[in-house]
Formats: C-alpha cells, sequence, structure tokens
C-alpha cells in the first residue's frame, strides 16, 4: 500500500520501532542476564550491580560442573523425559481417539459431546480429584504425572474440528474394504491433520515439562520420582542447595549457591527454548486454532 | 465449535429415523474405541464431581464418601464467616482483574502497534522473542522474581535508585505483591495473548484499508473504523473465557510466590484450597471452598457468554 511519508508518518515509525525494539529487550535482557551470570566468577557477580550483558570476571563452567554432576539433576532429568515421554504419548493417543469418535456421525456424537464439553465447564475441583486418586492408589506413584489430566478437552475439541473437515470420500472405500474404525484413524485420517496432532503434541511437550504441582502433592515424599521441576523449586525458590553443593566448603557455600541458582536455570529451561524456534510455527497455529474455535 | 462440526460433513443418513439398533450395528466399533476415553472421563472428571458430597461433610479419608459425617453446610458457614474470607475474595477478584484487564488491553494495543510495523523481516522476530517467555516454566519465573526483588536484587535496586523506594526484600511487603505478579504475568503473557489478535488480522481486507486511505481516514481512525472492529469477535471470545475463568487465578505462580508475611495481598480462593486442603487437611472445608469457586465460575462463563451472544453477536457455546 502506497501512503505518503508525513512527518508525523515518521515521528510514528521512529517510536513504533524503538518501542519494539525496546519491549524484545526487555524480553531477553532477564534471560540472557542468567545465561551470562551461569558462566560468571561467583566473586565478581557479587560486586556487580544490574543486568549482566556479558559474563562478569572470569569465565568458568564450575557452575555447570557442579549441576552435571548432582545426583539430584540427573535424577530429576531422566524422570522429567520418562513423564514428558509417556504423558504426552498417553494423551495425544486418547485426544485423537476423543476428537475421531466425536467427529463421527453416530447417534451417540453429541451426548458424548456434551459428556466432554460439561468437564470443561465444571469441575470437582482440586480436593475431590485429590481423594479419588488418593483411592486409586496414586500417592506416591508415577502414574499420577501420568493419566489424571491427560485428557484435556480443548484439545479433544480442536482435534474433533480437524477431523470434520476431513472430506467423507477418503474413507468411503476403505470402508468398502472393510476396514474398522481403528484402521481407518490410523491409516486414513491421522496422516491428514497431522499438522493438529503435532500442535497438540508440542503444546503437551512444553506442558508436561514445565508442570511441578501434581508432583508436589502427588510425590511430596518420593525424591527418588521428582521430575526436574520440583528440584528447581528447591534450588531456586526454597533458596535449599544442601542437596547439590554439600560437597563444598561452608565458607564459599552461599557464592556457590548463587551460581548454582542460574546453571540450573539454564539447564531446566534451555531445552525447551532451543525446540521453540523451530516449533513456532505450530504454537502459532496451535493458539490460532484454540482462540477462534475452542 | 458446533458450527464447524455441523457444516463440515453432509452426512445425515445417520441422524434421523435410524434406531438405535441400527446404530450401534454400524458404530460398535467407533464406541468400542471411545471406550478409554469414556472411562477417563468417568473416573477422573465425573466422579470427582459426585465426590463433592465432602463439601457437605466432616470427610474422613478412611471413611470415604459415604462412611463420613454429613454436617450441612457447615464447612460453607465455617467459610464465609471466616476472618480471612473477605479478604480471600477481595484478592481474587483484584488480582484476576487487574491481569484481565491490563492483560488484554496491552495486548490489544501491542496488536496494533504491531500491524503498523510493514516489514515482515522485522515483525517476525519481535512476534518471536516476545512469544519466548511463555515457554518459561513457572517455577523459573518465581525463581527469577525471588532474585530479582530480593534486598539486593535488580529490580528493588532500581526502584530504590529511581523512585527512592526503602529497600528491602519487595516479597514480604503486602502492598508490592499485587504489583509485581501483575508485571511478571504481563512480561510472560504478552505475546502469547496478542498472537491470537494478532491472526484475527488476518483477516481484514487490504482493499477496505486503501479505500478508507483514500477517503482521508488517517492511521488511528482506520486502526479504530477497520482494525478494531475486525478483531473484535476474538476479543468477545477472549473476554467471555477470561471472565468464565476470574476465579481461577494462576494458582501456580502464586503458590511458589507467598509467604505468610503477604498472605493479606497475596492468598487467593485457589491458594486457600490448596493450603487448608493438602498441608491441613481440613478435606471438607476446602473442597466446599472449591465448590464455591467452580460454581461462581460456572455462572461467570455462562453469563459472560450470555451478555456477549446479545450484546456482540458472538459466543463460545
Amino acid at each position: 500500500m502506497i501512503e505518503k511519508l508525513t512527518p508525523s508518518r515518521v515521528i510514528f515509525n521512529i517510536i513504533n520501532y524503538s518501542f519494539m525494539i525496546l519491549l524484545c529487550i526487555v524480553c531477553i535482557a532477564p534471560v540472557w542476564h542468567i545465561l551470562m551470570a551461569s558462566f560468571s566468577d561467583p566473586r565478581t557477580m557479587m560486586a556487580t550491580p544490574g543486568l549482566f550483558s556479558r559474563i562478569v570476571g572470569k569465565p568458568t563452567l564450575e557452575g555447570y560442573r557442579i549441576v552435571l554432576s548432582s545426583p539430584s539433576i540427573l535424577t530429576g532429568y531422566r524422570n522429567t523425559l520418562f513423564y514428558v515421554t509417556a504423558a504426552t504419548l498417553l494423551g495425544v493417543v486418547m485426544i485423537a481417539i476423543g476428537g475421531f469418535v466425536l467427529s463421527r456421525k453416530t447417534k451417540l456424537q453429541t451426548p458424548l459431546t456434551l459428556m466432554l464439553v460439561f468437564t470443561m465447564m465444571f469441575s470437582g475441583g482440586l480436593i475431590p480429584s485429590y481423594i479419588v486418586n488418593m483411592n486409586l492408589g496414586l500417592l506416591g506413584n508415577p502414574l499420577a504425572l501420568i493419566i489424571p489430566g491427560c485428557i484435556n478437552g480443548f484439545y479433544v475439541i480442536i482435534m474433533k474440528n480437524s477431523f470434520s473437515q476431513i472430506s467423507p470420500s477418503f474413507e468411503e472405500s476403505a470402508k468398502l474394504d472393510g476396514a474398522g474404525p481403528l484402521t481407518i484413524l490410523v491409516r486414513i485420517q491421522l496422516p491428514l491433520v497431522k499438522a493438529t496432532v503435532a500442535v497438540i503434541v508440542m503444546f503437551l511437550v512444553v506442558q508436561h515439562w514445565n508442570s511441578w504441582f501434581p508432583a508436589s502433592i502427588y510425590l511430596t515424599r518420593r525424591r527418588d520420582l521428582w521430575p526436574l521441576q520440583l528440584f528447581m523449586r528447591e534450588i531456586l525458590v526454597q533458596n535449599d542447595t544442601k542437596m547439590i553443593s554439600a560437597d563444598e566448603a561452608a565458607s564459599s557455600a552461599s557464592l556457590v549457591n548463587n551460581l548454582v541458582k542460574h546453571c540450573v536455570t539454564v539447564v531446566g529451561t534451555l531445552p525447551i527454548l532451543f525446540a521453540y524456534p523451530f516449533a513456532q510455527k505450530y504454537f502459532v497455529k496451535g493458539l490460532t486454532l484454540g482462540g477462534v474455535k475452542g | 465449535m458446533s458450527k464447524t462440526s455441523a457444516q463440515a460433513a453432509p452426512q445425515k443418513r445417520m441422524r434421523s429415523g435410524t434406531s438405535w439398533k441400527r446404530d450401534f450395528r454400524l458404530n460398535w466399533g467407533i464406541y468400542l474405541i471411545f471406550l478409554p476415553v469414556f472411562v477417563y472421563l468417568i473416573i477422573f472428571n465425573y466422579l470427582p464431581m459426585f465426590g463433592i458430597v465432602m463439601a457437605f461433610q466432616d470427610f474422613k479419608p478412611a471413611r470415604g464418601f459415604l462412611g463420613s459425617e454429613w454436617v450441612g453446610l457447615a464447612n460453607f458457614v465455617e467459610f464465609f464467616s471466616s476472618s480471612s474470607f473477605l479478604q480471600i475474595i477481595r484478592n481474587t477478584l483484584v488480582i484476576s482483574t487487574l491481569g484481565l484487564s491490563v492483560g488484554m488491553v496491552t495486548a490489544i494495543l501491542f496488536t496494533l502497534l504491531l500491524n503498523e510495523i510493514k516489514f515482515s523481516w522485522f515483525k517476525r522476530p519481535v512476534q518471536t522473542i516476545t512469544y519466548m517467555p511463555n515457554f518459561i516454566s513457572a517455577v523459573v519465573i518465581a525463581g527469577m522474581v525471588i532474585d530479582f526483588t530480593s534486598s539486593n536484587g535488580i529490580v528493588t535496586n532500581f526502584l530504590v535508585n529511581v523512585f527512592g523506594m526503602e529497600r528491602e526484600n519487595m516479597l514480604t511487603n503486602p502492598s508490592y505483591f499485587w504489583g509485581i505478579n501483575l508485571v511478571s504475568g504481563l512480561w510472560q503473557g504478552l505475546g502469547a495473548s496478542s498472537i491470537i489478535y494478532i491472526s484475527a488480522l488476518g483477516n481484514v481486507s487490504e482493499e477496505l484499508n486503501e479505500a478508507a486511505v483514500i477517503d482521508g481516514a488517517n492511521r488511528l481512525r482506520r486502526a479504530w473504523h477497520i482494525t478494531l472492529p475486525a478483531i473484535r469477535p476474538t476479543i468477545a471470545t477472549m473476554l467471555i473465557m477470561n471472565v468464565g475463568s476470574l476465579l481461577n487465578v494462576g494458582s501456580d505462580k502464586i503458590l511458589l510466590l507467598y509467604n505468610p508475611t503477604i498472605y493479606s495481598t497475596a492468598d487467593v480462593i485457589s491458594t486457600h484450597v490448596t493450603r487448608m486442603g493438602l498441608e491441613r487437611m481440613q478435606y471438607g472445608y476446602s473442597a466446599a471452598v472449591g465448590l464455591f469457586n467452580s460454581v461462581v465460575g460456572t455462572i461467570l462463563l455462562v453469563s459472560s457468554n450470555y451478555i456477549s451472544r446479545k450484546l456482540a453477536d458472538t459466543s463460545i457455546f
């Protein structure tokens, strides 16, 4: 579109572009600060105020050495990887089945959809769910992080909408060949909604990677089953680094603590942030799907 | 959502006039594969709904839902008459209304400003970067907030030097919590919540804009008369969903950030439920508080949906 560059327009553009750049700096600066601090010399770091734009003092990998050799962090990493994989797999299978069945024109389509939608509008709440899960033997059980919450109503509806947009002619011939619903779902329909499945997988991975609350109430005493986020909570929020730096000399403990905190943050956040630029188009798509149709 | 499913596949043969028997003979396979989902919904969604009866009981886990002693409305009375009731309701409403209004307004403003940028090589990275904080976990966000607002933290230093604030650990002063929670929420959510509006802008026709330019409409008028109306349905949808969850303040971050010294401004319904229920084991009482929360939430959702349908002709169900 052609438009004259009036003086006021130029001024507006300058302000607008500067504002956007400033906003980006505000978004990146805290994360960058932590990344730089994680390589910085702890003693110099204490004496340097403000946000770091570069590594201060002598660069060191000491913090990472401590963090990556800590059994707790490794346990947390291993558990998180397991939970993310298992919960995402189970979730996507259930969501795909749910979306598929609810997109079929059967006599139970409306009642079953209503049954699902009602759970999105009203819930029993935290405590009754906790009691039910407790009675199912999920206290101190890793399944507590995998099964409850594996079906998200919004995702099922998104999936359902995707399936209903597929032309019925795709499955007609398969039906004539005697294919059952599971075959139709897996062989014919799922490949056609790959993009939606990818969106949902991404969201589930991020959600499970970052989740800490269910673990904190169901696995309170089972440290061996804790996901990474719970160990991170202990270090970053409860300010308790003794499980990590027990072997360090007590005098330098608080210095090392500070370094360890930054390293733990990086170690726990980097995998998701690294994957993010590659996955961004899916996330954008997913949010759009959820917002417009959910 | 029902609209799309109705338009999509015009195969009506099963809908009307078929007997249940025929339907089951044709579709038993479909119903069979739905079984795991059905069982899941019953156990993990509907069973807890029936478990709400514990809100009317002096619930003892050993006795279960059926064996516990019935106490009528005692749990509700205890909540409504407790000294912290008004405080909790106030905190919940203030924190969520602040987050909702400021969050939506800034996201829409950001969208309008970003829309004025014509170079996609500039626009894309801005979107990517502002969306990024959304992927950082609540634990890490809380860790950062705690670090930056400690008595020697970066934010504290800034406020002390620039505004002459008294130096202290900001998370121990009740008057700062709403601000801390709002700003950290904006930092994390601005990019993510604007994406929905940005994608809705894809629907604005270029011709409309050009016609407006010819008619002499300036930027501001075009933003007001073309861009905003284009995203109005989206704004309405988001508003309904947000109002519906007004009482469900994201307790994740608050649970990580708050401490007894700032309960007076930081304790909200969901944190109260978590604390009373899971730490003090007052199951019946906290289930009652949770039920109150659910019911008000559902009423808010349904009524905001109704109002939006009447006023803006947009609804989500």
